[in-house]
């Protein structure tokens, strides 16, 4: 009988100290679990809302696989806010957001807008992550919390890399006056004037729709080998129905971001035929490694669509910066000031865009892109040589 | 250098008459109602829109799909005149107002249903190059619509002025009152003179898909583009518009040529200036008008 007490009182304080220890690790976990809200301000209307919109759903696709991926330890979320392709909109979605105590903030679009919303966000002491914004001013500010994954000298040397690779001894760029897409045309000029190359430019605004008097110019005036294009979609479109028509003897159709896409293959296929571009995968899009396959089928079950840059761009920088808020948190239990700045600068992740590291800037070193080539139903890598999927097509040109 | 201008020259005719279709449209409801339809561009865009729809759904061409693009681009113009017709105070003013709202919420509702990607047509037909004497280069879209905008002027022309509810419709744009003392209905010339304005807006449209891309936000500066040549034409003149547009167009082509590229806009800007500094009542404007 006391034996039999003397078990159930022993049971009992087993049971007692069993609960106990699961309630100590019970308390323990949400000490250290957290909630983050991360804020995002984009473009989802105005010019730039179809770029914004692909970022966004990239940011969407991250904040879903860091939940499955910190799930029991962390939650993250994100509140976005349009700012309707407006610098001033920018920067009052900014402090909305900072008033709303998100804890950094991811997005941006247009190098224009980002420049005073990124400002904005460092009064209020909050990290700036983008991939939208590729002007050198932007680095050149001194903001310790202004981070970027890309940026022009990137795009200028892939573009400037596989023009010397081409071996053309002349080149027309035309570009959009813009302030990223100027920025990019000037490393461009010069990077290749450097080669030896003979350059020919011309600006244009963005309100121009026909370019059948530039084209004119450079067929008979300048009467380069290739054509180097730096502006956006509707421009590409607009150049390259003026060659079209125009037919000017060149060898080449060279442009930068948003040409060599999924997207303008399915809508321009006959128009963008033999045009490059930049690209960090090919199409269809080919994903290697755990990560890009687990992203790729993420965004294919949300949105049933293969993903472009925009998307891998946008995933890339939240989840950057969702693991150094993550790091942060879980050095002492809370974020500081000037910490989440911290752990991105400690960053050396491979990802799916390359080794990712900041510099004292907030500026990716490592980045530099590939260039894509539209070949029949297809956008094949065909720079670096290490990286291509397919031989470049050259001399190619759409008409 | 003479080929180039002589191609600038040709560029700047073409453009001009898709130009004086975008503008014609705006200048008709500024003329009889002295309201400034900020939402026209976007009726221009609304129209684009549904070729694209035509096109991507039924593989119909820009040109089978004005009749669908009329009935929607038409009904909406109706519910913009509808509204307006709801103000009671300064009508002049807060129609700007109101319009202005309008065009901020067709251009969200177009990128709701289609999305912010460009589009244009795919049909190679119209893109095909058509060549003059060796140096004068164009699209054959541009050329078709460039005639379809010259004809569609000079319909609009005859009609103001050889038919029943053409004249009313210039009676009542010039005096509201008087025009009721003779048996006009103002409400409905009105209407009519804005389902006028949807219908060239239609044909503007399907001529900026083809010969151009479209996107949302777009719609903006053909309101902007459109505003200019009515301005510079003269309260309401269908000829103004047309030389109106025909001057932007060419200064626009020149300016490229002869000059750079991104001072275009700057250009047309610098005509609308001079020639209202000029002629403030523009350029077939009556004398007075400005005054009054």
């Amino acid at each position: 009988m006391m034996k039999r007490f003397t078990s159930a009182v022993l049971s009992k304080r087993r049971a007692l100290l069993a609960c106990c220890a699961v309630g100590t690790v019970m308390m323990a976990s949400p000490a250290m679990a957290a909630e983050f809200v991360l804020g995002s301000e984009l473009p989802l209307t105005g010019k730039l809302a179809r770029v914004g919109t692909g970022m966004s759903e990239g940011i969407a696709i991250a904040i879903d696989l860091a939940n499955a991926k910190y799930a029991g330890q962390h939650h993250f979320s994100v509140q976005t806010i349009d700012d309707e392709t407006n610098p001033a909109k920018a920067v009052a979605a900014v402090e909305k957001l900072a008033s709303d105590h998100v804890v950094a903030i991811t997005g941006g679009y247009g190098s224009n807008i980002i420049g005073p919303a990124s400002e904005a966000a460092a009064k209020a002491g909050l990290v700036y992550m983008t991939s939208g914004g590729v002007a050198p001013e932007l680095t050149q500010r001194g903001l310790d919390s202004f981070f970027r994954i890309n940026n022009a000298d990137g795009y200028g040397k892939a573009m400037v890399g596989l023009i010397e690779t081409m071996g053309a001894k002349s080149v027309a760029i035309l570009y959009s006056n813009k302030e990223a897409t100027a920025a990019m045309a000037t490393y461009v000029q010069k990077a290749l004037t450097d080669k030896g190359i003979k350059i020919t430019s011309h600006e244009f605004d963005d309100t121009t729709t026909d370019f059948k008097p530039i084209m004119n110019k450079v067929k008979l005036q300048d009467r380069p080998e290739v054509v180097a294009m730096i502006g956006y979609e509707n421009d590409y479109i607009g150049i390259l129905r003026a060659g079209a028509v125009l037919k000017p003897d060149v060898k080449a159709m060279v442009g930068v971001w948003s040409l060599a896409t999924a997207q303008m293959n399915k809508e321009f296929h006959d128009q963008v035929q033999g045009v490059y571009g930049t690209s960090p995968l090919p199409y269809p899009v080919v994903f290697k490694g755990g990560e890009a396959q687990d992203f790729a089928a993420a965004y294919m079950n949300k949105y049933n669509r293969e993903p472009d840059y925009l998307q891998q761009f946008g995933y890339v920088q939240t989840m950057l910066l969702i693991d150094a808020i993550a790091r942060a948190h879980d050095n002492d239990g809370k974020i500081e000031a000037g910490e989440i700045a911290r752990e991105l600068r400690a960053t050396t992740t491979p990802t799916m865009i390359g080794d990712v590291t900041f510099d004292k800037n907030g500026d990716n070193p490592n980045f530099t892109h590939r260039m894509g080539q539209h070949q029949g139903d297809r956008v094949e890598l065909v720079w670096p040589a290490n990286a291509a999927t397919a031989k470049m097509n050259y001399p190619a040109v759409p008409w | 250098m003479l080929e180039l201008i002589l191609q600038a020259l040709y560029s700047g005719l073409l453009a001009g008459g898709y130009y004086a279709m975008i503008a014609l449209g705006l200048a008709l409801v500024f003329g009889t109602m002295r309201i400034i339809n900020l939402a026209h561009g976007e009726l221009v865009l609304l129209a684009a829109y549904v070729a694209f729809e035509m096109e991507r759904s039924f593989g119909w061409t820009p040109l089978a799909s004005i009749p669908v693009a009329l009935v929607v681009v038409g009904l909406t113009a109706l519910v913009i005149y509808l509204l307006i017709g709801r103000i009671r105070q300064d009508r002049e003013l807060n129609s700007l107002i109101l319009t202005f709202g309008i065009a901020i919420v067709l251009t969200n509702l177009i990128l709701m249903i289609w999305s912010a990607d460009i589009r244009s047509t795919s049909n190679s037909w119209f893109m095909d190059g058509v060549v003059l004497g060796d140096t004068l280069f164009s699209m054959r879209g541009e050329v078709i619509f460039c005639v379809i905008g010259v004809l569609l002027l000079a319909a609009t022309y005859w009609w103001l002025n050889h038919t029943w509810q053409g004249r009313a419709l210039r009676a009542v744009a010039s005096n509201r009152d008087a025009a009721k003392l003779m048996g006009v209905n103002p409400a409905r010339i009105e209407a009519l003179s804005f389902l006028v304005s949807g219908v060239l807006a239609t044909f503007a449209g399907v001529a900026v898909y083809t010969a151009s891309v479209v996107f949302p936000a777009v719609g903006h500066n053909l309101t902007i583009k459109a505003f200019v040549i009515t301005v510079l034409a003269g309260m309401g003149s269908v000829p103004g518009v047309l030389l109106g547009a025909v001057l932007i167009g060419v200064g626009e082509t020149l300016t490229t040529t002869l000059a750079k590229p991104s001072l275009q806009e700057l250009t047309g800007m610098v005509i609308f200036l001079l020639i209202l500094f000029l002629r403030p009542s523009g350029l077939f404007g009556r004398k007075g008008m400005v005054k009054k």
